[in-house]
C-alpha cells in the first residue's frame, strides 16, 4: 500500500514484514550544466509538494485520473532528484513517460535481471537521472510533452505518457531475515476553473551529466518478492497551471546552479567503492540531452545550458551511511 | 508528563550525547531566551505557540503532533481540517475514539493506482 504523508510517498508491505517500508520523496534542485562535462550532485532544495489525482479530477486531464497516483508541480526545464529512505531492502523501479531510467528498455512492471531495471534500496540513497554511463547519469529535467525533448518521445517517437512511474518490490521476508536483518549476520546497513484540456503535461527530458553511480543487485532477482508490488503514477503539472487547478501556489523557482556555486554553498561527490556499479543503458546513452536537442533544432540554449568554465568551489564528499545528508539551502 | 517535564527530559537525554543541547543552545536555535525555555520546562509558563512547539520538535527529533497535544494544542492544519467538513469529521473521530491502533493505520488513505 502506499499513503501520501505531506509531501512524501510511504511505501508499506505489511504482509510481507512488518519492516517492511520505504519512503520517496521528490527533491527540488538546480539545474546543472548541460555542456558535457560531468557535474557533482547538486543539493537538496525540499521536496515538491505532491497531491492526490482524485482530489483534483474535474480540472485535470481524464487520462490522469485514468493513471491514478499523485500529481506535483515542476517549472519547464526544473530539474529532481528522487530521495530514497528506510532501511528494509526493497527493488525500486524508476520511468519516465515509461522508458526506465536504469535500463533505458520501455516500461514493464516485472523486474528484469539482465539488464538490472531497478535500483537497490537502502544501498542507492538516491536516483538524479537516466543512467547513461558506468557512473554517470543525465539529469532529470521537466520538459513539454510534445516538443521531441522527452526520453520518451526520443526513444518511442511519442508523446504518449509523460510523467514518472515507479514501482516497488520489498525483499522476501526470509531473505531479510536470513541475511539482512539489522544487528544480525550480514551486510549491515549504514475553485479555479481551468478546463482538463488546459494543462499541459509534462515529461522528463535528459539534462546535464552528472557523477552517480547505480548499484548492481547483490541479492539477486530471487530475493524480492515478485508477487508483491505497489504502483505509482507521479503526473508532471506545469507549475504555470498549478495555482490554477489546486488554488495553492507553486514552489518559487529554483536558483541557477551559478547563483548557488556564487554564494559558496555546498555540491557533493558521493562513492561507495564496494559496490559494483552498472554499466549504464545504450539507448539512454544516445539520447539528445536538452541543450544538444535546442542546437540541433536551431534554437538557442537557455543561458544555463552553456555550462560554467569553473569547477564547482565547494564540493563535499559523502561516504555511505543510513542518514546521508544532501540538504542545500539558499 | 506536562509538556515541559518532556521537554526537559528529551532535551537532558540528548544533552548527554551532546553539549549542543543546552538550555542556551537549544533555545538560541529556535529563536527564544533562554530564560523563556527554562521557565516552559520548569513549568512556570504555559506551552509556546505552535511555531515555537514546531521549531522544538524538530530541533529534539520529536513528532510534532505529540508534542502540540502534550501542550494542549491542534495544530492550525488539523483545524483547518476540521472546519472545513465539521460535521462529518466530529462524527468520524467520534466514531474512531475506542478503535485500536490497527484498525486506525488501516483507514490510511491509500494512493490509487491505475490503469497505465
Amino acid at each position: 500500500m502506499i499513503e501520501l504523508n505531506r509531501e512524501t510517498l510511504r511505501f508499506r508491505f505489511p504482509e510481507v514484514h512488518s519492516e517492511a517500508n520505504c519512503s520517496i520523496e521528490f527533491q527540488r534542485t538546480l539545474r546543472i550544466p548541460d555542456d558535457n562535462n560531468s557535474h557533482p550532485l547538486p543539493p537538496g532544495l525540499g521536496t515538491f509538494p505532491l497531491l492526490h489525482v482524485d482530489d483534483f479530477a474535474d480540472r485535470l486531464p481524464a487520462d490522469w485520473s485514468r493513471h491514478g497516483g499523485v500529481f506535483m508541480p515542476m517549472y519547464q526545464a526544473e530539474a529532481l532528484w528522487i530521495l530514497f529512505s528506510g532501511g528494509y531492502p526493497m527493488a525500486v523501479k524508476v520511468a519516465a513517460g515509461k522508458i526506465d531510467a536504469i535500463s533505458g528498455l520501455p516500461f514493464r512492471n516485472e523486474l528484469t535481471a539482465k539488464p538490472q531495471d531497478y535500483a537497490v534500496l537502502p544501498d542507492q540513497p538516491w536516483l538524479d537521472g537516466f543512467c547513461v554511463q558506468e557512473g554517470l547519469i543525465r539529469q532529470f529535467v521537466a520538459m513539454p510533452l510534445g516538443q521531441g525533448y522527452t526520453a520518451e518521445e526520443q526513444i518511442t517517437g511519442v508523446a504518449e505518457h509523460g510523467g514518472l512511474q515507479l514501482v516497488v518490490y520489498p525483499m522476501k521476508a526470509a531473505e531479510y531475515e536470513r541475511r539482512l536483518r539489522p544487528g544480525e549476520a550480514g551486510v549491515a546497513y549504514a475553485d479555479y476553473g481551468v478546463a482538463p484540456q488546459a494543462v499541459a503535461d509534462m515529461g522528463l527530458a535528459p539534462g546535464g551529466l552528472m557523477r552517480q553511480q547505480i548499484y548492481e543487485d547483490e541479492h539477486g532477482l530471487d530475493a524480492w518478492e515478485q508477487d508483491v508490488r505497489s504502483r505509482c503514477f507521479v503526473h508532471l503539472l506545469n507549475s504555470a497551471t498549478f495555482r490554477q487547478v489546486t488554488g495553492a501556489a507553486p514552489p518559487h523557482e529554483p536558483p541557477t546552479a551559478d547563483d548557488y556555486d556564487r554564494c559558496g554553498l555546498p555540491w557533493f561527490d558521493y562513492y561507495d567503492g564496494d559496490r559494483e556499479t552498472l554499466a549504464g543503458a545504450k539507448p539512454l546513452a544516445r539520447l539528445d540531452s536538452v541543450a544538444a536537442r535546442k542546437v540541433k533544432e536551431g534554437e538557442e540554449p537557455r543561458t544555463d545550458d552553456g555550462g560554467r568554465p569553473k569547477q564547482p568551489r565547494r564540493i563535499l564528499k559523502l561516504v555511505p551511511d543510513r542518514n546521508l545528508v544532501r540538504e542545500g539551502c539558499f | 508528563m506536562t509538556f515541559g517535564d518532556h521537554i526537559r527530559e528529551v532535551r537532558e537525554q540528548r544533552r548527554r550525547e551532546s553539549t549542543a543541547f543546552s538550555v542556551r543552545q537549544v533555545a538560541q536555535r529556535i529563536e527564544v531566551e533562554p530564560a523563556y525555555l527554562s521557565k516552559i520546562e520548569r513549568n512556570l509558563v504555559p506551552p509556546p505557540s505552535e511555531r515555537t512547539i514546531r521549531r522544538l520538535a524538530e530541533e529534539l527529533h520529536e513528532d510534532p503532533d505529540v508534542l502540540l497535544a502534550m501542550a494542549g494544542k491542534v495544530s492550525l492544519d488539523l483545524q483547518e481540517i476540521i472546519r472545513r467538513r465539521p460535521r462529518r469529521f466530529a462524527e468520524l473521530l467520534r466514531q474512531l475514539r475506542e478503535a485500536p491502533d490497527p484498525a486506525l493505520s488501516r483507514l490510511v488513505r491509500e494512493v490509487r493506482d491505475g490503469d497505465w
